[in-house]
This record gives C-alpha cells, structure tokens and sequence, in this order.
C-alpha cells in the first residue's frame, strides 16, 4: 500500500473517534502499524492471538474507549469464539481492521491464501457480523466513520475486509 | 481451602473496584456474594483475563480484578504472555485452581492435576508477582495482601474441588442487563459517558 493510502487509513481511523488498537501485525496493511505507534492520541496494544485481540479490545470498549481489533482474515477464524461469546452475546462494538488477504481482489493471492480468503466472507456471515470490502482509497474516511457508527450501533463487530490497493 | 471462603473473605475488601469473573462456579459464588454494580459477569469461558486486562489499560487509575479457573487460563494461556509484557500495575488475577473441569459434572481432571503449574507459567512468561496460596491463612496475608500493591498480580489458589456453587441461586442477571448496570456504573463513577452507548 501507499504511504499516503495508510497514513489516510489512521487519520480515518482517528477522525473516527479510535483510540484504542489491539493487533496481531500481517503482511498487507502493516505498514499502519509505526503510524499508530508514534501517535500518541491511539493506544496500541499488541496481542499474541487474535482471540485476546478481541477480549482486550472488548474490555476496553467497556471502560470507555472506542476499540478497533486489526488482523490477518486468518484472525478471524482463530477469533471466532471471543467473537461470537464477547462480541455479539455480550454486544461489544469493536471495528475489525482486516488484512483480506486471499480474497479475489486481494493483489498478492496466491495458492497460500485461497482457500483462507474464500471462506472469509461466508464465516462473518456466519457469525453475524457485518462486513464492507474496501479495494481503493474512495471513500475511506466516510467508509470508516460509517463502520465504526455501525458497530456502535448494532452493539457488535463490524469489519473492514481490505484488499485492492490496500494489499498491493 | 475452599472458594467460597477465600471470595467472602475477597468481597468484604471491595470499594470500587472492577470485578470480572469467568464463566464457572466462581461467577455463580461471586454473584451470590456481592451486588457490586462494578461486578462484570462474563458467561464464557477464556475471556475474562482479556476483557480485565483492556479494562485496566483503558482505566489504569482503577484496580481490575479478574476472577478466573485453572480451566480457563488453560484455555487461553496466550494471554500470560501479553499481561507478561504489559504489566498492568493495576490488575489482579485470581485463579481458583480445583485441577477438574468441575462444570463437566465428571471432574474430569485438568492439566494443573498434574504436570503443570500455572504460577511458574506466568512467571516464565514475565509476569514478576506470580505465586500459589494453598491455605486460608496465606490467603488473608499474601492473596488479600496483593490488593495493596501496584503491582501485576497472578494469584494462584489451590482449592478443594467444592460443589457449593451448585447449592446457592445462580444469577438471572441477563448478560446484556449486567453489561449495562456495569457501563452505567462507570459513566457515573467515572464522570465521562460511554461512546457506544450514544443516543436513542
């Protein structure tokens, strides 16, 4: 991705009202990473499975912050449980920040992502969480801002799936 | 030593901290024997030490509690690593170590039964104040004791395998009202509202 795609993706993030990310770090948006690290409005908070990813997040929604969770689509599946048990049943917004990797658009797929990237989409489906798929910069800042008012409406996750230029 | 005992003896020291506790005999005792509006009840298994440690560092001026099982942490042993790391000075774990999977009403042993022990986990995953209670006394001096430091604590208390959770009313606090009591509970104490609450 672009330096200025990313440096717009954590502006968009801050512009709507994130201060708190938790994360496994993956190959395609990586690149947010240092610039939420040197921003000193955004506590980053690194996990060492995306399941604690998404209770930690939770438990700071709860404390008042307003949370995002960003990972490898792989992270969904490996988060599913806290999803389902902490996200929905107990009605946590949390935005999920998605390095779609696999997915048609995604433009590094290959034979290593496929089949990871195929059942994304029918696994969120599954767990009840809705999702957007972003594959350029159109948009991002108003997309972001409607996601998180989303998940704070619907009392739950929402997640960004990003692919396209993000993953370039 | 026995649960119960060591969480009344727990409850009579509350003011206003953050209680979470993990699904198993401890949330049912726990509920029994405090009204906390602070008191967050989660229903799963696995999720309690993550949910304290982001309500610790979104809160870092207000001590968490979390109220765990043996069968828990092992279910999510990653998180031992991260609090390791982050070291949140104003947490505290209990971890009320029975060795069985009560819950499964066979008592199927656990791996604390036998190889493993959880205290040295955490302590080899960087976690300083990491230490195993196994009677009422220490408990009164160290487990209560750990209230008073600044400090990470991981408090392992080896109990009897007691059934007494199954004796006492279980909550019929709905998940989402406990949730609402605890944020409400927050946005007072805390004099800030609560983002996702918003307007109606």
């Amino acid at each position: 991705m672009k330096e200025e795609l990313a440096k717009r993706l954590v502006q968009g993030l801050k512009d709507a009202g994130i201060n708190f990310v938790t994360y496994l770090p993956e190959t395609r948006l990586s690149q947010i990473v240092p610039l939420i690290q040197d921003d000193p409005e955004i506590d980053l908070i690194a996990a060492a499975s995306e399941q604690e990813a998404v209770t930690i997040a939770a438990g700071a929604t709860l404390g008042g912050k307003q949370a995002a969770v960003y990972m490898e689509n792989t992270g969904i599946y490996v988060s599913c449980y806290s999803l389902l048990a902490i996200g929905k049943q107990l009605g946590v917004p949390l935005l999920l920040v998605v390095g779609y990797l696999g997915g048609v658009p995604d433009q590094r797929n290959s034979f290593l992502y496929a089949t990871i990237g195929n059942r994304t989409i029918p696994v969120l489906d599954g767990l009840g969480i809705e999702y957007m798929v972003l594959e350029d910069g159109a948009r991002l800042e108003t997309k972001i801002n409607d996601a998180v008012r989303a998940a704070n409406a619907l009392r739950g996750p929402f997640a960004l799936l990003f692919a396209g230029e993000f993953s370039v | 030593m026995i649960r119960h005992d060591c969480l009344e003896l727990l409850a009579a020291r509350m003011t206003d901290q953050l209680v979470v506790t993990s699904q198993s005999g401890q949330r049912i005792e726990w509920s029994h024997l405090s009204k906390h509006e602070g008191n967050l009840l989660v229903g799963m298994m696995g999720c309690a030490v993550g949910i304290g440690m982001g309500l610790a560092l979104a809160l870092p001026h207000r001590q968490v509690i979390v109220l765990d099982s043996d069968g828990s942490v092992l279910l999510s042993l990653f998180n031992l690593a991260t609090l390791g790391n982050l070291r949140p000075k104003n947490l505290i774990v209990y971890v009320f170590d029975n060795g069985v999977y009560s819950g499964s009403r066979i008592s199927y042993p656990s791996a604390t039964s036998g190889n493993t022990d959880l205290a040295a986990v955490a302590r080899g995953a960087g976690i300083k104040n990491a230490l195993t209670i196994r009677d009422i006394e220490t408990f009164k001096r160290a487990g209560l004791g750990a209230l008073e430091q600044k400090e990470l604590g991981f408090i392992v208390c080896k109990v009897e395998e007691s059934l007494m959770h199954r004796e006492i009313p279980r909550p019929n606090t709905d998940l989402a009202e406990n949730k609402y009591t605890f944020v409400r509970y927050l946005e007072r104490t805390e004099g800030k509202a609560i983002p996702f609450i918003g307007r109606g």
